[in-house]
């Protein structure tokens, strides 16, 4: 390995005042466009291209980069206070760190995203510069048998989000299956549910369901219950020693912290997954390795580390086969591709033999953005924790125009007001008489990964795609998975039953 | 940089607000009928007026690029204050050219859309609030040449071996509905390949599929595949609509009525990438004043120069040229007709 190149390209970033004020001016950006709902850092570097365009490769690369890197720091924020997630990768963050909030933990909450987000960031640099040398075995080895398995995988996670009743979060699920299914077919062209309606063609905007069924239902609670989204202990942890604490949760956590950095990391290297199933999936990790699975939907910190790591860790995987094989994994990454083929870098295999460089300094920047970002937010993050404490009154004006903007900018179609609407009164229902609300999310974000894979395996393959290598491996996981947590959970209920017994 | 960032922000927030304002005004009455406007009126139309550009993809991307390039320079050619790009995606370029067509045709509406939207004009389409060949055409900036390639694990060199081949070959494509689709079914049917097409690949997912092993090819507009068979990940084997070196054309291989017409109308909607239309109806005297100022665009050696940085190439087209274009794709034979209505159904 070129030790020399790797800290001359270190040296590149912080030996050059200009690439550092362009690092420096890219991560607040990068941030704004990660908490506005609705915008996200595809737009982001559509939005700044005019102003990369002309400058040096590596400057350029460095501003796109460190924009693109740190948008879902800052993402965390609306989702913890008011359930308003800025992209859809961050909708996992709200199942715990909303209730983490209402019971006056924002500070805290925050502060964990913040370096969950942060450690994040860096151990996917990591995880690109490790994964290298075995990089193309290693994309290549998934296929859409093994994405169908992936996706059923993550739906598996229902029941773990079900909370008390299995059979509500099935329901849940499977309406959020059916939501995801409004859409033009892509395999036979029909239409599906549109009713007639070509703004269903494409499907329901995620962000507008996400929008509709957690941040919508909590302002009408707020309204009809009336006072603050914290209600207890009220300024007890505020400041910054909530945030202290989240960013000691993340210390405590380090296991869990760094298993969902390096699965979000490898997610986003796999081309055609998206980052939102990462966030779910790890996720379930947390709820899957925790002693106490029940407390999860409730407050619990690690269901905000695990996809805050994996949020900010996808960004360096999906970066490897955009690099490596020009091929981008995601719409953001296609437009970070052509972004960089504008400023005279080009993607592709040879970037191994010619491009090194600019590979060594892409993984400086990520790791750099990451921990500047955390620094300048940790500035002002007790300032937004004071935020759980205005009285609804104030703030549900604020959220509901945040959140109509948000569903509106997703897709600027004023039908998805409706939607908005219609599935906000559906998600308040829920809210209401308990029913979990994280399992319409998974079925709504997995469902179409599941059915466009199988479509496309069975297509390929037959059923035989089920007995190939990676399809038997996936399978294994999936039946262990269960099988471990279904166990621990009988072993759960019979020591209840027996401490119950012996209080008796 | 620090101030133009910041506008560029609050632009981003205002734009979604933005969407045309005329959007629900199908107001075609002061078009061609009304003989009240006079040259001099029509020269200060866009004196301190913003013009609309409609764009029917999300920003990013190959429609979003080209219009943003030529926004920029067109707003000096036309004298008007600014040039808002408006992205209305949705249902394949269908929501943002409903809405072109039902914007004003005052001159402040403009936009670009996928010409293979010519497809589903032919098989009438019930979901088509428009009439491609109505719309007031302005020009186009650059051809769209089709070419197919194949993965270089495939034991298939040449094309000739693709329509020799025994076995069933997979290739990708998107989804049943798309142009891409559409494309990929009516070479099958021109050269009668014995292929199976797999569809729902978005993107570079196809790119993916091939390197993977799993489909032997693809057919796609030249300019996104290349950057994949640069590195090395397939080769071209037919080119539709545009030259390429040592590669032969479809024309050359079209020998039966069928694979001509067929060969003849993909070629012809390769001619019309990245074009400008406005809505129907356009006054004479307004509409050249526009393709005036677009020729003037796209001649304009600024933009010529940041194209070539960008990798965008240029093979502009204008007016009256590009109308004919559009009416000779729309006007096939039933046979043909009846081919395109398989293709797009995925029948």
């Amino acid at each position: 390995m070129d030790f020399s190149g790797i800290f001359s390209a270190l040296f590149n970033i912080i030996g050059s005042p200009y690439n550092m004020f362009l690092l420096l001016l890219a991560v607040p950006i990068g941030m704004f466009f990660g908490a506005v709902p609705g915008l996200g850092g595809k737009l982001g570097v559509v939005m700044v291209i005019p102003f990369v365009f002309g400058m040096e490769p590596i400057s350029g690369a460095i501003f796109l980069i460190s924009m693109h890197a740190v948008v879902h720091t800052a993402g965390s924020v609306p989702s913890i206070l008011f359930g308003v997630p800025g992209t859809g990768a961050e909708a996992a963050t709200i199942v715990d760190g909303l209730p983490m909030n209402k019971k006056g933990e924002a500070g805290r909450a925050m502060g964990a995203a913040l370096g969950a987000s942060g450690l994040g960031g860096v151990i996917g640099a990591l995880f690109l510069l490790a994964v290298l040398p075995v990089l193309r075995p290693v994309i290549l080895a998934f296929s859409p048998a093994e994405f169908f398995l992936l996706a059923i995988f993550g739906i598996t996670f229902i029941a773990m989000l079900s909370g008390n009743s299995l059979i509500k979060g099935l329901l849940v699920g499977f309406f959020g299956l059916m939501v995801a299914f409004i859409n033009l077919d892509p395999n036979t062209g029909i239409e599906r549910y549109t009713f007639g309606m070509y703004f269903l063609w494409d499907g329901v905007d995620i962000i507008t369901a996400i929008l509709a069924i957690f941040a919508i239902p909590e302002m009408i609670a707020l309204g009809v219950e009336g006072g603050a989204m914290a209600m207890k202990d009220k300024h007890a942890k505020a400041g910054y020693k909530g945030v202290i604490q989240g960013l000691m949760d993340v210390v405590k956590n380090w296991g869990l912290a760094v298993r969902t950095s390096i699965i979000g990391a490898f997610i986003g290297m796999i081309p055609g997954l998206g980052g939102d199933a990462a966030t779910w999936i790890c996720y379930g990790h947390a709820i899957q390795t925790s002693k106490d699975p029940e407390s999860f939907g409730k407050g619990n910190v690690r269901g905000v580390i695990a996809p805050e790591t994996a949020n900010n860790s996808k960004e360096g995987g999906s970066l490897l086969p955009t690099l490596f094989f020009a091929v981008p994994g995601s719409s953001g990454m296609a437009i970070l591709l052509g972004a960089f083929v504008m400023l005279g870098i080009q993607p592709g295999p040879s970037m191994a033999i010619t491009g090194m460089d600019i590979v060594w300094t892409l993984i400086w920047t990520l790791m750099i953005a990451n921990v500047v970002a955390v620094g300048m937010f940790l500035l002002f993050v007790p300032l937004f924790g004071y935020l759980s404490y205005v009285r609804g009154s104030l703030l549900i004006p604020f959220v509901f125009t945040l959140t109509f903007l948000g569903s509106f900018l997703g897709h600027r179609a004023w039908e998805n007001l409706i939607i908005l609407t219609v599935l906000g009164i559906f998600g308040y229902f829920l809210k209401k008489y308990s029913w979990p609300r994280a399992p319409f999310v998974i079925g709504l974000i997995l469902g179409p990964i599941a059915e466009d894979s199988y479509h496309k395996a069975m297509m390929l393959w037959g059923p035989e795609f089920l007995l190939r290598p990676g399809a038997l491996t996936m399978i294994t996981l999936i039946v262990l998975s269960i099988g471990i947590y279904s166990w621990r959970m009988y072993k759960k209920s019979k020591q209840t039953d027996e401490a119950n017994h012996s209080v008796s | 940089m620090l101030k133009q960032l910041f506008i560029v922000l609050a632009f981003v927030i205002a734009s979604g607000c933005d969407r045309s304002s005329d959007t629900d005004s199908n107001n075609q009455s002061s078009g061609p009928g009304s003989n009240t406007s006079t040259v001099a009126a029509i020269d200060n139309v866009f004196i301190d007026e913003n013009v609309g550009y409609i764009v029917t993809t999300n920003p990013g991307g190959g429609y979003d690029t080209y219009a943003r390039l030529i926004g920029k320079y067109l707003n000096k050619h036309l004298g008007s204050e600014n040039i808002i790009i408006n992205n209305i995606p949705g249902a394949g370029h269908i929501v943002g050219t409903n809405t072109l067509w039902k914007s004003k045709p005052d001159g402040l509406t403009l936009g670009t859309f996928n010409a293979g939207l010519i497809y589903n004009q032919i098989i009438h389409r019930s979901t088509l609030q428009f009439d491609i060949g109505k719309f007031s055409w302005i020009g186009k900036a650059a051809g769209e040449p089709r070419s197919l390639v194949v993965a270089e694990q495939c034991p298939y060199e040449t094309f000739d071996d693709l329509m020799a081949a025994e076995e069933v070959i997979k290739v990708a494509a998107a989804g049943i509905g798309s142009a891409s689709y559409a494309d990929t079914k009516l070479l099958a049917e021109a050269f009668d390949l014995n292929i199976d097409i797999i569809p729902g690949f978005e993107g570079n997912e196809g790119e993916m599929s091939m390197m993977r092993g799993e489909v032997c090819a693809q057919f796609g507009t030249t300019s996104s595949t290349l950057p994949f068979v640069e590195s090395g990940g397939g080769h071209f084997v037919l080119a539709v609509g545009g030259n390429i070196d040592g590669v032969p054309r479809a024309e050359d291989y079209a020998k039966s009525d069928k694979a001509k017409g067929i060969v003849s109308l993909m070629t012809a909607l390769t001619q019309l990438g990245r074009i400008t239309a406005a809505p129907p109806g356009m006054d004479p005297v307004l509409l050249e004043k526009i393709r005036a100022a677009y020729k003037a665009t796209l001649t304009d050696p600024e933009l010529l120069a940041e194209a070539e940085k960008m990798n965008l190439p240029i093979d502009a087209a204008f007016g009256d040229d590009v109308t004919q274009l559009v009416l000779d794709a729309l006007n096939q034979t039933p046979e043909t007709e009846a081919i395109i209505s398989a293709a797009i159904q995925g029948q």
